[in-house]
């Protein structure tokens, strides 16, 4: 009870702290001094500080299972593993806010503390700009979802955790997501703070980067974190499925590319000014407009877990505020940023970025209109319409047939003007991928064209970028993302054209075949864990060779609250997962058993963490033109 | 034993709909096809495919039981969306309502290739 006190006290103080980095900063630009006001340093720690205390309060109070606290009380349960009991914190409206909160001054503090080498009055309107935010979320936090609401009398027990959220995956999934989209914050307000100073260069550029690389290489973990989590609990095998709030984790991650790709050349070449500020503005207003889509529960997905419409409006409101002001901000400031209209040849490096960024806007188009456009046609005319794969699979895939050839030649081109002369090496290049796109076609029986030119297109990018490896001037970092897209690309192709699944209802002790496979459901069993009890089917599927291999699927009925949940049982190889799932039906007997055999799985989950490593030595990178 | 008399309870609740699942035969390719496509109408973002609500599962044998009656795919869905609207299938179709939805992203399309060919064309004439 004291303990939550201390706790919303602590985030009222560090409201307090925030209004004063604001005003003082303000009083600052004002002044003539060369440096920043201690005042504004101190005042950054402190407003980190409290939030900090009161992070650790209530991830005590979840520690503790402290039941007079509202939040725990909703989210937690006595007898939860104490690894839930920590992540149940951000598997909720209130604390994920508060991490949102904490990520959010982390960061501005650590802006502060890496600009010290930029000018006085940019760093000043970035500081006001961030604040802004800053207090906005207070705010937010303290009148509509505070983490410290106390209940009296204090309840005997908690009502728990939803248990598909109890997964390793799941429970570091949106720390990292957050990195990711709160980081896009520091974007969005150094660009503001550049235009308003007229500082939007290439010492922006160079310094932007870094943060720009740090929240694409975390919303990619987290993203792909989701993925896994998505895979592995839900129980259908899947791993994307255009769903509502999956689209709204790509969108930033989609503006992000478009904007690393477009700062470089600001960097390099000056050029691009008001495109690199529209795309820092959008990037962080699609994280914002994330966040009230999800939290308002206009959106209909699978993981939407907790929702109230007032914290909606009270976003949308935020929203708007800052979509002004950013507005207002770039028409008044934009004629400072003239830029020397320099030429732009057509076979350049410049020229491939406007083609990455073209393609870039085009993607978040489609899945932008795809989420939001059922919502407006719902409002004004209230009619219902689903927008799912099949309207994602006709606009996407045509279109990446041209974006994959222009990804495999990009890099390859210098910046200013690249002298196009003809060599033996591209015969070779053209051959290889022949060869290699009709192996693959024949492997895979494929007769579609449209998926054989994709295949081959696909192909074409991935040996370009192979091979650049082994060209002089390559940037390893960036190739190696590269790579892993294509290795992405490539992987889910595959999968997608040539997993096979098998469903069917039947009794311990029978079998049934898949392919060369037969699988046979040899026994149940029943345990009782901690929080849930389970059902344990035991099978084995024996191949042509005669190996064996064990799977033993669950059916787990929790608790805290009582639902039942399906674990998939999967063994995965270096080539394929095989995947199982049980569920009960109605004759006692019979149950559901859902096989399926996934080509390449763990590559999809390889290639991903391949660009995030290209992404992380980038961060790391000491050379500056890591792009 | 209050645990063993929840999971009881469970289990009861969970078969009391699979009355229609007697019948011991695969899902064929199609059936799987058509529930991928089909939005379970009382689940959180769930495909018939991917749910085991009694919705999804009673749905399923509807699915087969068309098949078996001769219908095609998209006889199929023609008659879902009359009976259920729209909402129920992920394929949003073309119609005078999805009309933007399709055109929108396109013109984006057509918009932004204007746009860097006029700026590298202009730039030229500098």
């Amino acid at each position: 009870m004291i303990i939550s006190n201390i706790g919303f006290s602590s985030l009222f103080l560090g409201l307090i702290s925030s209004l004063v980095v604001f005003s003082c900063s303000v009083a600052n630009v004002k002044k003539n001094s060369l440096s920043l006001s201690k005042i504004i340093y101190q005042f950054l720690t402190t407003q980190f500080f409290f939030v900090i205390i009161g992070f650790f309060i209530l991830l005590y109070s979840f520690i503790i299972s402290d039941f007079s606290n509202e939040t725990v009380y909703n989210n937690s349960h006595s007898t939860k593993p104490i690894f839930y009991k920590i992540t149940g914190l951000w598997g909720n409206h209130e604390g994920s806010l508060l991490l949102w909160l904490l990520v959010l001054t982390s960061f501005v503090l650590f802006f502060f503390i890496d600009s010290k080498n930029e000018p006085k009055k940019f760093r000043l309107y970035t500081i006001i700009f961030h604040q802004i935010i800053v207090i906005g979320f207070f705010i937010f936090i303290l009148k509509t979802s505070n983490p410290f609401d106390t209940l009296y009398p204090i309840p005997q027990e908690g009502l728990g955790l939803n248990p598909i959220l109890q997964d390793p995956a799941l429970a570091i999934h949106p720390p990292i997501l957050y990195v990711g989209y709160v980081g896009t914050s520091i974007i969005f307000a150094s660009a503001l703070g550049a235009m308003v100073t007229g500082y939007v260069n290439k010492f922006w550029a160079k310094n932007l980067k870094k943060w720009i690389l740090i929240s694409w290489t975390f919303l990619t973990g987290g993203i792909l974190l989701g993925s896994i989590w998505a895979y592995y609990e839900l129980g259908w095998g899947g791993f994307w499925f255009w769903d509502p709030v999956e689209n709204i984790s790509l969108m930033p991650w989609l503006s992000l590319t478009a904007l690393l790709h477009c700062v470089s050349t600001l960097e390099k070449r000056d050029l691009l000014k008001n495109w690199s500020i529209i795309l820092s503005i959008v990037t962080f207003m699609l994280s914002v407009t994330g966040t009230f889509l999800v939290r308002s529960g206009i959106l209909n997905s699978v993981h939407t877990f907790a929702n109230d419409p007032t914290r909606g409006i009270y976003i949308l409101i935020f929203l708007f505020v800052l979509i002004f002001i950013s507005f207002v901000i770039f028409f008044i400031f934009e004629s400072k940023n003239l830029e020397n209209k320099k030429e732009i040849f057509f076979l350049s490096k410049e020229t491939s970025v406007l083609i990455n960024n073209w393609f870039m806007m085009y993607f978040l188009s489609v899945v932008l209109i795809g989420t939001v456009y059922p919502i407006f046609l719902d409002v004004i005319t209230s009619e219902k319409i689903s927008v799912g794969p099949p309207f994602y699979n006709k606009l996407l895939i045509p279109f990446l047939i041209p974006f994959f050839l222009f990804m495999s030649v990009g890099p390859s081109m210098s910046w200013i003007k690249t002298n196009f002369r003809f060599k033996i090496a591209f015969i070779y290049y053209f051959l290889t991928t022949f060869t290699a796109t009709i192996l693959t076609i024949y492997y895979l029986s494929e007769k579609d064209l449209l998926l054989i030119i994709l295949i081959f297109s696909l192909v074409f990018l991935f040996i370009k970028t192979v091979t650049n490896f082994f060209e002089k001037n390559t940037n390893y970092a960036q190739n190696l993302s590269h790579l892993g897209f294509a290795m992405l690309m490539l992987s889910i192709l595959f999968n997608s054209i040539s997993s096979t699944e098998i469903i069917k209802n039947i009794k311990v002790g029978e079998s049934f075949n898949s392919k060369n496979e037969r699988i046979t459901f040899k026994k149940i069993i029943t345990e009782e864990e901690k929080n849930y009890s389970s059902i344990i089917g035991f099978f084995e599927i024996k191949n042509d060779e005669n190996k064996t291999i064990k799977l033993n699927p669950e059916i787990r009925i929790y608790n805290q609250p009582v639902i039942a949940t399906s674990e998939a049982a999967i063994k995965t190889t270096f080539f394929k997962d095989r995947f199982i799932t049980i569920n009960l039906i109605k004759d006692e007997q019979l149950f559901n058993v859902r096989y399926q055999n996934k080509p390449f799985m763990i590559w999809i989950w390889i290639s991903t963490m391949v660009i995030i490593f290209g992404g992380t030595i980038a961060i790391f990178s000491k050379k500056k033109n890591y792009i | 034993m209050a645990k063993k008399k929840i999971l009881i309870l469970i289990l009861l609740l969970i078969n009391i709909f699979g009355n229609c699942y007697s019948e011991n035969k695969p899902y064929s390719k199609l059936e799987n096809d058509i529930s991928k496509n089909l939005r379970c109408l009382i689940c959180q973002g769930q495909s018939i495919y991917d749910s085991n609500s009694e919705f999804a599962l009673s749905m399923r044998v509807y699915i087969r039981d068309q098949i078996d009656s001769g219908y095609s795919e998209s006889q199929i869905y023609n008659m879902l969306v009359k009976k259920y609207g729209q909402w129920i299938v992920y394929d949003p179709g073309y119609s005078k309502k999805t009309f933007l939805l399709w055109f929108i992203p396109l013109l984006f399309f057509l918009l932004g290739g204007a746009i860097i060919y006029l700026r590298i064309y202009k730039s030229r004439k500098l």
